[in-house]
């Protein structure tokens, strides 16, 4: 019972947030290259960290430098297992994790690197991200990070953003891209869908003996071009519901 | 008899067969076969070729019948002859395994080329306590606000009740607004 990918599927901002807003308690063990790293995670909370190096398994880093080091790691796989164990070991990381995130992307000498479901364009839709009332408060954003974020709620998307602020287009995407790579902003999903009339078939065919073949008919009748459709009756989906509660 | 038809489709070892198992009221078609390639090896050793079929029986004229895709991509060409008269759809998504997320995302969009009908989205493993949670699943996939995206346990006959008593209710709710 693990939860396990690598960085190209989801970045460790990401898990963060996962392990803040789902109050989870564990231990997430991100291996590179040459090196490794394990985060203790309780109730959510980021509580120590080692980073070791080589086959002699040396310690390069722990506490919240070990984090900063992982936060600037690209490629790497994680498995995140589950153990209420961690309590009982001791605290060495003092800071939440939106402080650490930003911490590194201060830090970082290279442009963000997004995921693919993150990627950032003007017509892109914003939201504020979703922080548990167990965030600190003491975020240092900067002036253009504070521009765009008070723009979010009110604006379309960061074309409209880029407009009220004045901030050139390039600039807007640049800056969102830290947010949204700092957790602090979300890609919203795209609005509601157009309504549809849902119909059902009706299959022309007799029901066979054989409860298998009964579906085999039942698909290649329904995909033949002389089934007639009728309105799905609310009568019917009352029915299956009652049928589906006594199962 | 009126067939009514419902597809459970999902990324490679989302858990359809289970989903499809735990409600099926006659003994489970299904067309599983040793997994031969390495990478998927580590996932299962026993995959879903062709189709999971079960059945339900409504009463003396309706039959609802659950059609499971395979997850390989290379049967994908079967996607367009199951979807074909659904009255709806389910996404069954594995929790425990973000890469599931983008194949998920790109199986939706290619799933919804296919058919119109109204869909939504189970998270399954949701009793692993290191399971994503539900907001996060819909966030990564881009969700529409009015497509639901539910908790499910694929292997536990309640939880995938609800899973299909929501789907129903969609489908509702969709009628309804048609």
């Amino acid at each position: 019972m693990a939860l396990e990918g690598t960085f190209e599927d989801m970045s460790l901002v990401d898990l963060f947030q996962i392990f803040r807003t789902g109050n989870k308690s564990g231990v997430l063990l991100v291996v590179g290259d040459t090196e490794q790293g394990v985060i203790y995670v309780y109730q959510g909370c980021l509580i120590d960290a080692v980073l070791v190096q080589g086959s002699e398994r040396k310690v390069t880093q722990i506490g919240e430098e070990a984090v900063l080091c992982l936060l600037r790691w690209e490629d790497a796989s994680f498995t995140f297992r589950h153990d209420l164990a961690v309590k009982d070991r001791p605290v060495r990381i003092q800071h939440d994790s939106e402080w650490l995130s930003l911490e590194a992307l201060r830090r970082r000498d290279r442009p963000l690197r997004l995921l693919a479901h993150q990627q950032i364009t003007l017509d892109t839709q914003l939201s504020l991200a979703a922080l548990p009332a167990t965030a600190q408060g003491g975020v240092n954003l900067n002036l253009d990070q504070w521009r765009i974020l008070s723009q979010i709620a009110i604006s379309q998307n960061l074309h409209d953003i880029s407009a009220q602020t004045g901030m050139a287009p390039e600039v807007a995407i640049r800056t969102v891209t830290e947010l949204v790579a700092v957790g602090l902003v979300d890609v919203a999903p795209p609005p509601v869908r157009p309504a549809r009339l849902i119909r059902l078939p009706v299959p022309t065919h007799q029901p066979p003996m054989v409860p298998a073949l009964a579906g085999m008919r039942a698909l290649t009748g329904m995909a033949a071009a002389d089934v007639g459709e009728v309105s799905a009756g609310r009568g019917l989906l009352h029915a299956i519901m009652r049928k589906i509660r006594r199962l | 008899m009126q067939a009514i038809k419902i597809v459970v489709t999902g990324a490679y070892a989302a858990g359809k067969t289970s989903f499809i198992r735990a409600v099926s009221e006659i003994d489970m078609v299904s067309t599983e076969y040793d997994v031969t390639n390495p990478d998927e090896l580590a996932i299962k050793t026993e995959t879903t070729v062709a189709l999971d079929f079960g059945m339900i029986a409504i009463n003396d004229e309706s039959t609802l019948y659950l059609f499971g895709t395979p997850g390989q991509s290379r049967f994908d060409f079967m996607w367009e002859i199951l979807s074909l008269g659904c009255i709806g759809y389910v996404v069954l998504v594995d929790s425990c395994r973000p890469a599931h997320l983008n194949e998920t995302a790109a199986l939706m969009a290619a799933f919804a080329t296919h058919t119109s009908a109204p869909f939504i989205v189970a998270a399954n493993k949701q009793d692993d306590p290191t399971a994503l949670p539900v907001s996060y699943i819909r966030k990564r996939l881009h969700v529409p606000y009015d497509v639901p995206v539910v908790p499910c346990i694929g292997n536990d006959r309640e939880s995938v009740k609800s899973v299909l008593l929501s789907l129903l209710a969609h489908i509702e709710q969709s009628f309804s607004s048609g």
